[in-house]
């Protein structure tokens, strides 16, 4: 019965082609935005880990109460033996300093006197130390637009867009003014060795890059920093193990009478990521939920007018013998087969256009100059073994529901009247 | 009669709500059909013929009184056993043969076999015997599409036999064809009446049809007006 039924819906393409042009579409819709999102969640997850947030955070609990002010006077002390603890602890992260600081950079002409001003967003990383990560973690390399990375000490690089409205050339001498730790002025000299494009709005505006060490000797930070930020080994985020290292580790280190003791923090529980994560966790089940919802009313449509046009096929079929279940059954059966083969049209169609959009993106950056959230400005897609199957749920769903809803009048037949509408 | 009846219908009454009221349809039909007899249902529109057909093939009940088809009383059967009655041992063939267009003759004639999960070689076989009493075995591939009137009549009948029913219910089986095809197929029914022992029962009202038939019930009104056998007609 199943080739039977397969033969008609090939041959009979009123029966199958417009069902299988809307699941198709449908499928298309879901797959391309379900990676598309998934893509651009995935994008500004990922910066905010390596830029800010890592996959946890340790602080002081003064300093992560504060936090948005950036208050390097709370920063950790005695990094070291926390680092060496955290590595015993926890032996498959990998643990760095990080030290955000607000300062003004200020360029000089050739005779010392200032050319140009302008404040700035400092962050310190480690550049410098021979297995570091750091600059790969921020992509440096593929951001750079003009020079290199810094490789000595006193080398900085600057955001390109803040290096061309201070007029700063590469290997041009500025100086950072900022506050210590303890509050009193800094002053720092800065060779700027490259100019950088992470992307992001946020950090394109107004930063400067410089190694930990110089931070450190500069801001009064000996063994000091201002946060530590801990990676997955797989550099993936996995809000399970996060979750049971933080309550671990603020259940050891939880001390009600010190603000300054350390707290650690997950990427979840930072600013807007939250809901941002969860926001990336509920969207495909939105989204197939609306495709579902919208494909199943034009299939329930497209049923109707099938089952019109089937009416004598129908008719001819009670009388020979079959019963109405069986009809209806095999209706639900043609609608499996449809909603299959239009989920794969859809599936391979969403699949290439998600491919060329993981390659090549669609740059947002235009519209994104005023964005104070670090967003990446080119959005991809993103392709994971998923996508080659979250189509078929509302394709075969939505026509199986559809076909379910228009084949209820199967049962609403009268066979006494079959002679009658089978005359013509 | 010297057939074994296989159709009983006592005092058989059967009643439409029209509006407030009814209308009756039959009245009080008492009827017996045997084992492959060849009996037309005659009469004016809105004689009953249609209505009566309806019951004797499960696909409608009777108001009053007992139709028993096959030793199973109509008005009893649950729509599965109505539906399991027509499957096994019920026929039809339409005015307008209502083939499925996308299928072949071949498939349009197994399709009665399928409804029955009779294997692929026995549904090739039945298949093949039924399109040869019918003289089709060459269009077996062709589609309806392709098919003259006649022939697509001739297939209609092949797809009502080929499970080998006990009865065929004909409803204007000549109604869509020219003198020429209309001779054919009457002559093709009643030569697999005479080798199946199938019951054939038409509702016609076609002279064509008539002088085939052995058996003419006349109908007016809702009544049998006359039930007469051809050797005492032509008595």
């Amino acid at each position: 019965m199943i080739s039977f039924l397969l033969k008609g819906i090939l041959r009979d393409r009123s029966r199958s082609v417009l069902p299988i042009v809307v699941i198709a579409i449908g499928v298309f819709l879901t797959v391309l935005l379900s990676t598309w999102m998934k893509g651009i969640f995935s994008d500004a997850i990922d910066m905010n880990a390596n830029f800010t947030t890592g996959h946890v955070k340790v602080m002081t609990k003064a300093y992560a109460e504060n936090a948005a002010q950036r208050p390097n006077d709370l920063a950790l002390i005695g990094v070291e033996e926390l680092i060496s603890t955290l590595e015993a602890d926890y032996p498959d992260m990998e643990w760095v300093q990080r030290i955000n600081f607000g300062g003004l950079i200020d360029v000089p002409d050739a005779n010392g006197e200032t050319k140009a001003q302008g404040p700035a967003f400092g962050q310190a990383v480690d550049l410098l130390s021979p297995n570091t990560k750091e600059p790969e973690r921020m992509n440096m390399e593929k951001s750079l637009q003009q020079g290199r990375i810094p490789n000595a000490p006193g080398e900085a690089l600057l955001s390109e867009d803040f290096a061309k409205k201070l007029h700063v050339n590469l290997n041009d001498e500025v100086l950072l003014f900022g506050s210590t730790m303890d509050g009193g002025m800094a002053f720092k000299n800065f060779k700027v060795v490259g100019t950088l494009s992470f992307g992001s709005t946020v950090l394109d505006r107004g930063a400067i890059i410089v190694d930990l060490a110089d931070a450190q000797q500069a801001l009064d930070m000996e063994d000091a920093a201002a946060e530590v930020l801990g990676y997955f080994g797989d550099n993936v985020y996995h809000d399970k193990k996060a979750l049971e290292m933080t309550a671990a580790f603020n259940a050891k280190h939880a001390d009600p009478e010190d603000e300054y003791a350390p707290t650690m923090q997950r990427l979840k529980e930072q600013g807007l990521l939250m809901s941002m994560i969860d926001m990336s966790e509920n969207m495909r089940s939105i989204l197939v939920s609306v495709f579902i919802l919208m494909m199943s009313i034009v299939l329930w449509n497209t049923g109707l007018l099938g089952g019109l046009r089937r009416y004598a096929e129908f008719g001819l079929r009670l009388a020979l013998g079959e019963e109405k279940k069986h009809i209806y059954k095999t209706m639900i059966y043609e609608a499996i087969l449809i909603g299959i083969i239009g989920s794969i049209v859809g599936t391979a169609l969403g699949i290439s256009v998600a491919f060329y959009l993981q390659e090549n993106g669609i740059d947002f950056s235009s519209l994104m100059k005023s964005s104070s959230m670090m967003m990446p400005q080119v959005y991809r897609s993103i392709v994971t073994p998923d996508a080659f199957v979250i189509g078929f749920i509302p394709g075969v769903f939505s026509m199986v529901l559809g076909t379910a809803l228009s084949g209820i009048g199967i049962y609403k037949r009268q066979t006494a009247q079959l002679f009658k509408e089978l005359e013509v | 009669m010297n057939h074994a009846s296989i159709i009983s219908i006592q005092h058989m009454t059967k009643r439409f709500p029209v509006g407030k009221g009814e209308f009756t349809a039959l009245n009080d039909i008492n009827l017996e059909f045997g084992e492959g007899e060849f009996a037309g249902l005659v009469g004016p529109s809105g004689s009953g013929k249609t209505t009566l057909l309806n019951i004797i093939g499960s696909l409608d009940t009777p108001s009053e009184g007992t139709a028993t088809v096959m030793g199973q009383d109509i008005s009893t059967l649950s729509h599965k056993a109505s539906a399991l009655l027509r499957n096994q041992h019920i026929g039809f063939i339409f005015q307008s043969y209502n083939l499925l267009p996308v299928y072949t003759v071949f498939e349009n004639v197994e399709f009665a076999l399928l409804l029955q999960n009779r294997s692929a070689s026995e549904r090739k076989k039945a298949v093949l015997d039924a399109l040869e009493w019918v003289g089709l075995t060459d269009k077996m591939t062709s589609k309806p599409a392709m098919l003259s009137g006649g022939e697509g009549q001739r297939v209609a009948i092949a797809r009502a036999m080929v499970k080998r029913p006990k009865i065929l219910l004909a409803d204007e089986p000549s109604a869509n064809l020219d003198a020429q095809n209309s001779h054919q197929i009457l002559k093709t029914m009643k030569a697999l009446n005479r080798e199946l022992k199938t019951t054939f029962i038409f509702s016609t009202h076609d002279e064509k049809v008539m002088q085939y038939l052995d058996r003419i019930i006349s109908l007016e009104d809702g009544k049998v007006v006359s039930d007469v056998e051809k050797a005492a007609a032509a008595l």
